[in-house]
């Protein structure tokens, strides 16, 4: 009982540690961003400050080119020599240690500020996701007791991040069970909501700062309007998945690339600059367009296409080069271009028929948005918390229901995934399978077996097995190399055949059917074991035999495996 | 270019022989103000310059101002004695000018610490000390109506403003674009802290002068600060645009039935400097130092609802003159009026009011208003 009670305060604590921590990091991140897109020409303000001197446009294309290729320099110090991202986060967060790297993510970081502060066209809240995430699992091991701390700490950093950056603190919550964490646990419930909160409480009470979207007395004219939503979600699937496969192609493109990364981004960079100079509202995180877009007759129908393409290639390049950032942001920009393109198309058809074209855009907005990062609950709470409006919010609910069908269907659950599934991480079976994959057969192989030699008599073999009481031996070479498996029932058939018993047992062995390497993951021992028929099952590393594993030992691992996980997600 | 250059002469002459003929005769100890008329003026005669001249001996002559700095490049500033000393400039304006070179730099350790020996420049609120100027008040840009014309339902909110709709009627409004773009963009939802940001592209300001193109046929256009107050009173106007403390003056004193709305109200610091080689250089330092001291900055509030720009002076300011009434609510500092504000951000129209009076000029030609 004490135990129990101690242990829920240990991880109140953490909640309110990560928590405090992370909301004052997101908003020293959101403000440092606006700062420096201040001081370095990007917002429109500055841009007018400056908009007589003749270096402007220089400024203009030097600046996200200098900033692509110091964050490129900077990525090269991580281990896998690319930016980590939420993709990062979620397989921590999925493996049961939930370790990250403290120099990847302050790498990461710190690279992701100035890629957005430079204004290259990437996001800001996979950016602190990923940082909440490492920063929860840095703080979880100061608390080193409990496995399961490292899950809810990311947990915890997760939600406090996107509840400061987004002053939406159910939207944080859900968005690190949802997206991160994929499991509701009772026990991590409670610390991630306390973060959820005290980031709210930063960003909006302590440092008031206006949400992202801000609209006053919305709703829905005509109740056949919600046909034209969910067919924004449909066609908004396929605008997000475009924008993921254009990405990816980039992705595999550009790593097959000769190029190294640090020029690869600054190019990236460049082509921001040179588009910037006819379309500025491409820079950065356009906040901007965000406001223009719920307007009623701020763009025309060109205007908005023009945009929305030029964002949706530029974010799919720097992203795709690897430029340190997230795919939110962007994302919501893209979408949001596409519902207001969407409400100016419906005008040609019939005038006056609709509601505000602010409705329109944000259902676009979170249907393109929501598939990206795989988040529907996330996305409309988003919807729901920053506009205070039932009617905007279910209208939004409908868009993004249709948008996350579409896209399971003909892509898959979200970006994350996909990215994760390139790694060798397939995360559709859930949590089961990437614990199962990172436990090896290696953990619990038996030296409990018979182990004969090449040149050992059939005769020596049969003695062997009936001393030990077993019915197959395994075959090793003078080097130890595993030849083959000979059984006792082979040894009889020899011996019925009236065959000489004392000849080499060499070339009668015959390798098993299955044979496990010290590398074989739980996951891939078990879909193995389904069809074999032996005894055990030999296990080498290089072609040495290191031991055996029996069918029931893997089964015992596999089950130990799902007890773990049920017992860290259930535990009080 | 010729006809500007053309324009310029005519007005300066024009300009010089009018005030020639009201200034003859001229005094060695007189200091000349440009300041702006009004109930303003009225209160600056009574906290600020009798004092001053009871004190020192020496004459304050006035000349009417109402914003620019066109006056001072018209001016020949090398014309010892005939030029102004002291404006009492707008902040945007008063950056300008300094960066032009029209006015003198003020040295603010000149200045007198507040009476608990808080230095001045600590004293004085952020941004509010130049580097050729000193903040007196604050003032603001507010919408205010007549009472009497709205029996159901007041305005209440800057979108009232453009609602013709809810609320038909004259607007009365002043003749350049300070604050109505502010207010028109506003009037969309955008939020405060992103206006000048959106008002920084072409599409934020053609949206602002959009939401002007609607009501641009219900505008009474004024030029003198004091005529907002008159449309109102006289009826001509149901709302009107105008700076809060003629307002405050208009409805406490006068008793008109006149309300100001705070929300969204534009506001920022008078600032007074001293013009380019005035001779009278020490008396107008003197002056800025007797002007710009706690005691006489809270005696001004009494007069006029504009609020002082230190906080030693704020704390003091509570009943009006009469002692019947507490201003504080009156000022634009009151912390639940401020929060409705919008600071103007006279950096951007330091860079910008140039090429946005020309957008406003073409405005109103197009609309042949």
């Amino acid at each position: 009982m004490l135990a129990i009670v101690r242990s829920t305060l240990i991880v109140l604590v953490l909640g309110l540690v990560v928590g405090t921590v992370m909301a004052f990091l997101a908003v020293f991140f959101v403000d440092g961003v606006v700062w420096l897109n201040s001081k370095l020409f990007i917002e429109p303000r500055s841009r007018m400050l400056a908009s007589d001197a003749f270096w402007l446009p220089w400024v203009t294309i030097i600046v996200p080119t200098a900033g692509g290729l110091i964050v490129g320099i900077l990525c090269l110090g991580i281990a896998e020599r690319r930016a980590h991202n939420p993709a990062d986060a979620i397989y921590a967060a999925q493996s049961l240690d939930s370790y990250m790297s403290v120099k990847s993510g302050a790498i990461t970081g710190v690279s992701s500020f100035l890629a957005l502060g430079t204004g290259c066209s990437v996001g800001q809240y996979g950016a602190l996701a990923h940082l909440g995430a490492s920063v929860g699992s840095w703080i979880s091991r100061i608390f080193h007791g409990s496995k399961s701390y490292g899950t809810i700490g990311i947990g915890c950093g997760v939600a406090a991040a996107i509840s400061a950056a987004f002053n939406a603190p159910i939207a944080g919550l859900i968005f690190a069970h949802e997206v991160i964490l994929r499991h509701y646990s009772l026990r991590a419930f409670a610390p991630i909501t306390v973060a959820a909160a005290l980031g709210y409480v930063v960003s909006s009470v302590i440092f008031e700062r206006p949400p992202i979207i801000h609209v006053e007395s919305l709703f829905v004219e005509e109740s056949y309007e919600f046909a034209l939503f969910a067919l924004i979600g449909v066609l908004g699937a396929f605008i997000s998945v475009a924008f993921m496969r254009i990405l990816l192609f980039i992705n595999s493109y550009s790593a097959k690339s000769f190029l190294p990364l640090p020029i690869r981004t600054m190019l990236a960079g460049l082509a921001v600059g040179l588009i910037a100079l006819e379309l500025p509202e491409v820079l950065g995180i356009g906040r901007e367009v965000l406001r223009f877009a719920i307007i009623e007759e701020a763009f025309t129908f060109g205007e908005l296409g023009q945009i929305f393409i030029a964002k949706l290639m530029l974010t799919a390049l720097c992203l795709g080069v690897g430029v340190a950032g997230g795919v939110f942001s962007p994302s919501l920009l893209i979408g949001i271009l596409f519902g207001a393109m969407f409400g100016l198309g419906i005008e040609f058809f019939a005038e006056d028929i609709r509601s505000h074209i602010a409705i329109y855009a944000i259902c676009g907005m979170v249907a393109v948005a929501s598939p990206v990062i795989g988040a529907p609950l996330t996305s409309i709470l988003i919807v729901f918390e920053l506009t205070h409006n039932y009617e905007l919010a279910t209208a939004a609910m409908v868009s993004v229901v249709f948008a996350n069908l579409v896209t399971l269907r003909i892509f898959g659950r979200s970006l994350f995934d996909k990215q994760l599934e390139h790694r060798g991480y397939d995360l559709s079976m859930g949590r089961d399978k990437v614990v199962m994959e990172q436990r090896k057969v290696a953990d619990f192989v038996s030296d409990d077996y018979t182990r004969v030699l090449a040149k050992d008599s059939l005769q020596h073999v049969y003695e062997v097995l009936c001393r030990d009481q077993r019915t197959e031996a395994y075959v090793v070479n003078s080097s130890g190399y595993y030849l083959g498996t000979i059984g006792l029932v082979d040894l009889g058939k020899h011996s019925l055949k009236g065959k000489s018993m004392n000849v080499d047992v060499e070339s009668y062995a015959k390798p098993e059917s299955i044979i496990f390497n010290t590398d074989t993951s739980i996951w891939q021992a078990m879909e193995g074991v389904g069809n074999f028929q032996g005894e055990s099952i030999p296990v080498v590393e290089r072609g040495i035999l290191k031991g055996v594993v029996t069918e029931a030992m893997v089964v015992e691992a596999y089950m130990n495996c799902v007890e773990e996980i049920r017992r860290e997600e259930n535990a009080t | 270019m010729l006809r500007s250059a053309i324009l310029k002469i005519v007005g300066l002459a024009l300009f010089l022989v009018g005030w020639g003929a009201t200034h003859t005769v001229w005094a060695e100890d007189t200091l000349t103000i440009a300041t702006w008329g009004g109930a303003y003026e009225k209160s600056q005669e009574i906290a600020l310059f009798a004092p001053f001249t009871e004190k020192t001996g020496i004459k304050i002559e006035t000349v009417p101002y109402s914003g620019s700095i066109e006056p001072l490049k018209l001016m020949d500033l090398d014309d010892m004695e005939n030029h102004w000393d002291i404006v009492d400039m707008v902040m945007s304006d008063n950056m300008e000018a300094c960066d032009l070179g029209l006015i003198e730099p003020i040295d603010h350790e000149l200045l007198l610490d507040a009476p608990d020996g808080t230095p001045a420049t600590e004293d004085f609120f952020p941004n509010t000390l130049a580097p050729c100027g000193v903040a007196n008040v604050m003032y603001a840009m507010v919408i205010a109506f007549n009472i009497e014309n709205y029996h159901n339902q007041r305005p209440r909110r800057v979108a009232d403003l453009f609602d013709l709709e809810m609320f038909p009627g004259k607007r009365a409004l002043p003749r350049n674009p300070h604050a109505l773009v502010e207010w028109a963009l506003r009037s969309y939802d955008v939020p405060v802290s992103d206006l000048y940001n959106l008002l920084s592209t072409n599409r934020g300001i053609d949206l602002a002068f959009r939401k002007l193109t609607q009501i641009k046929d219900h505008i009474i256009w004024w030029d003198e600060p004091d005529e907002a107050v008159n449309l109102l009173v006289s009826g001509e106007a149901l709302m009107a645009a105008g700076y809060n403390g003629r307002f405050f003056n208009a409805a406490v004193y006068e008793k008109h039935p006149i309300q100001t709305m705070w929300d969204g109200h534009v506001y920022e610091y008078g600032m007074w400097s001293i013009v380019k080689n005035t001779p009278r250089r020490d008396m107008a330092e003197r002056f800025i130092n007797f002007a710009t001291e706690t005691a006489r900055m809270a005696e001004q509030a009494k007069y006029i609802s504009y609020g002082p720009a230190r906080s030693s002076a704020v704390e003091r300011v509570w009943m009006d003159s009469g002692g019947a009434v507490d201003i504080r609510s009156y000022l634009p500092t009151h912390p639940t009026n401020l929060a409705k504000g919008i600071a103007k951000d006279y950096e951007w129209y330091s860079q910008v009011q140039d090429r946005l009076k020309h957008r406003f000029s073409q405005w109103i030609q197009e609309n042949e208003l």
